[in-house]
């Protein structure tokens, strides 16, 4: 019985399933196509036929999209082929791409908005901290992307690879996405008007349910998909 | 090991000396005031540096406005049957029966988990814990906090927890806007 899905809601998902289906059920799982740069439209396409159009593995891509839909879905070890690698890999690069490019702007765009409205000092403040928030996320991406993907791009130091702490700094971040919503929930001065600080905070949330998804991603698809297809060559 | 410094407010001086004696024991304690009330050691505490008051909760009256003033944890030491809203007062509970284990436990859990006042329901802060905040968003480390205020590190780790507790936000990046939203700070 080990690795079964224990979330029932995300079992109707099979190679079968039409893509429309599919987006009709749960349509937050857009945001996987958008990330993915997948073409629309999909017409009557299946997620088997997709996957085969794009060179993507479809068992892959139902594992991910059962990630997205569901935090306890853990994947199978057994489903586990050595093409998902370098898939997944791709995967978890356009997601940074998905943050940098467009989710990260989107909410600094509604954090300007906000900051209009906010005194000097609380500008000054809130101008750094969420800077500071950025610069760190980019930091923690492109230390991913320069030390972890690389050596699985390579191959040849699966042994470092294997040593990536995946999980610390994603702690830190999800503390610091939290302390954003906290601070414009409670504590941002009156003038900033209500409806654009609900965007803010949609932004934010999405984002911070966005981190752990990637940061789950990372700890139970990627790093087992290595300890199963990355051999260390020496001790 | 780390050392707690403990105050006893007994105002059996026969019990005081038992637990005095008990905590002796070992070299997990250091005894640093022994008062018969709440008040003496509110007279007295000033400048000395207190992780943890043992008290007789037959002191309970005075709880209330002793808590109000410090943010030490409170260990109530029970000697009869209390009723437990009283007991809920006090961060952890020994009774006179108790070993010397049980009392260092005791003492640990007062000092390490967030301090339960009467008002912990209450989200304002306390004014050691708006001087705690002030210094965590100076960048101070616990040590320096520690060494500022006067009172021990494990007190000031206390305060943090409470800081996060009642704020809501985690990093110190969140607390230094926060400090500077509510004008606790001046922005540089």
């Amino acid at each position: 019985m080990r690795n079964m899905c224990v979330c029932d809601d995300i079992a109707y998902l099979s190679p079968k399933m039409k893509i429309f289906e599919l987006i009709d059920s749960n349509n937050s799982l857009l945001s996987i196509f958008s990330r993915l740069n997948i073409k629309l439209p999909f017409g009557d396409m299946s997620i088997e036929e997709l996957c085969q159009r794009d060179g993507y593995s479809h068992e892959l891509f139902i594992m991910l999209c059962r990630m997205h839909i569901s935090s306890n879905y853990r994947p199978s070890h057994d489903e586990f082929s050595s093409e998902m690698l370098p898939q997944v890999i791709h995967y978890l690069r356009a997601t940074h791409n998905y943050y940098i490019d467009y989710m990260l702007p989107h909410a600094e765009k509604h954090l300007e908005e906000i900051l209009a409205y906010c005194d000097t000092l609380s500008n000054k403040q809130l101008r750094r901290f969420y800077g500071d928030y950025v610069r760190r996320i980019e930091e923690h991406l492109k230390q991913e992307e320069d030390t972890l993907f690389t050596a699985i791009d390579s191959g040849m130091s699966a042994c470092r690879a294997q040593k990536f702490d995946l999980d610390m700094p994603h702690t830190d971040i999800d503390d610091r996405t939290s302390d954003i919503a906290s601070l414009i929930i409670k504590y941002l001065p009156e003038e900033a008007p209500t409806q654009l600080r609900c965007a803010m905070l949609k932004d934010i949330y999405s984002l911070r349910d966005d981190l752990r998804r990637h940061a789950a991603v990372e700890m139970y698809l990627l790093k087992p998909l290595m300890d199963k297809f990355l051999k260390c060559d020496q001790q | 090991m780390k050392c707690y410094h403990i105050a006893i407010v007994e105002s059996s001086p026969i019990i005081l000396a038992g637990v005095e004696a008990i905590l002796s024991q070992g070299g997990d304690v250091d005894v640093v005031l022994k008062c018969s009330s709440l008040s003496e050691l509110a007279a007295r505490m000033r400048g000395v540096d207190i992780d943890v008051v043992l008290v007789s909760v037959v002191q309970s009256s005075e709880i209330a406005s002793f808590s109000e003033l410090y943010d030490v944890p409170l260990v109530g030491m029970q000697s009869a049957l209390c009723a437990p809203d009283i007991l809920r007062r006090y961060a952890s509970v020994v009774t006179l029966y108790s070993s010397y284990d049980e009392l260092i436990a005791a003492v640990r859990q007062a000092v390490d988990s967030p301090v339960e006042k009467s008002h912990a329901d209450s989200h304002e802060l306390s004014e050691r814990e708006r001087d705690v905040l002030v210094l965590v968003a100076r960048g101070y480390t616990n040590k320096e906090i520690a060494s500022e205020l006067n009172i021990s590190p494990h007190t000031v780790i206390s305060h943090r927890k409470n800081i996060v507790h009642k704020t809501g936000i985690r990093s110190v990046a969140g607390l230094t806007v926060y400090a500077v939203l509510n004008r606790l700070i001046e922005s540089e």
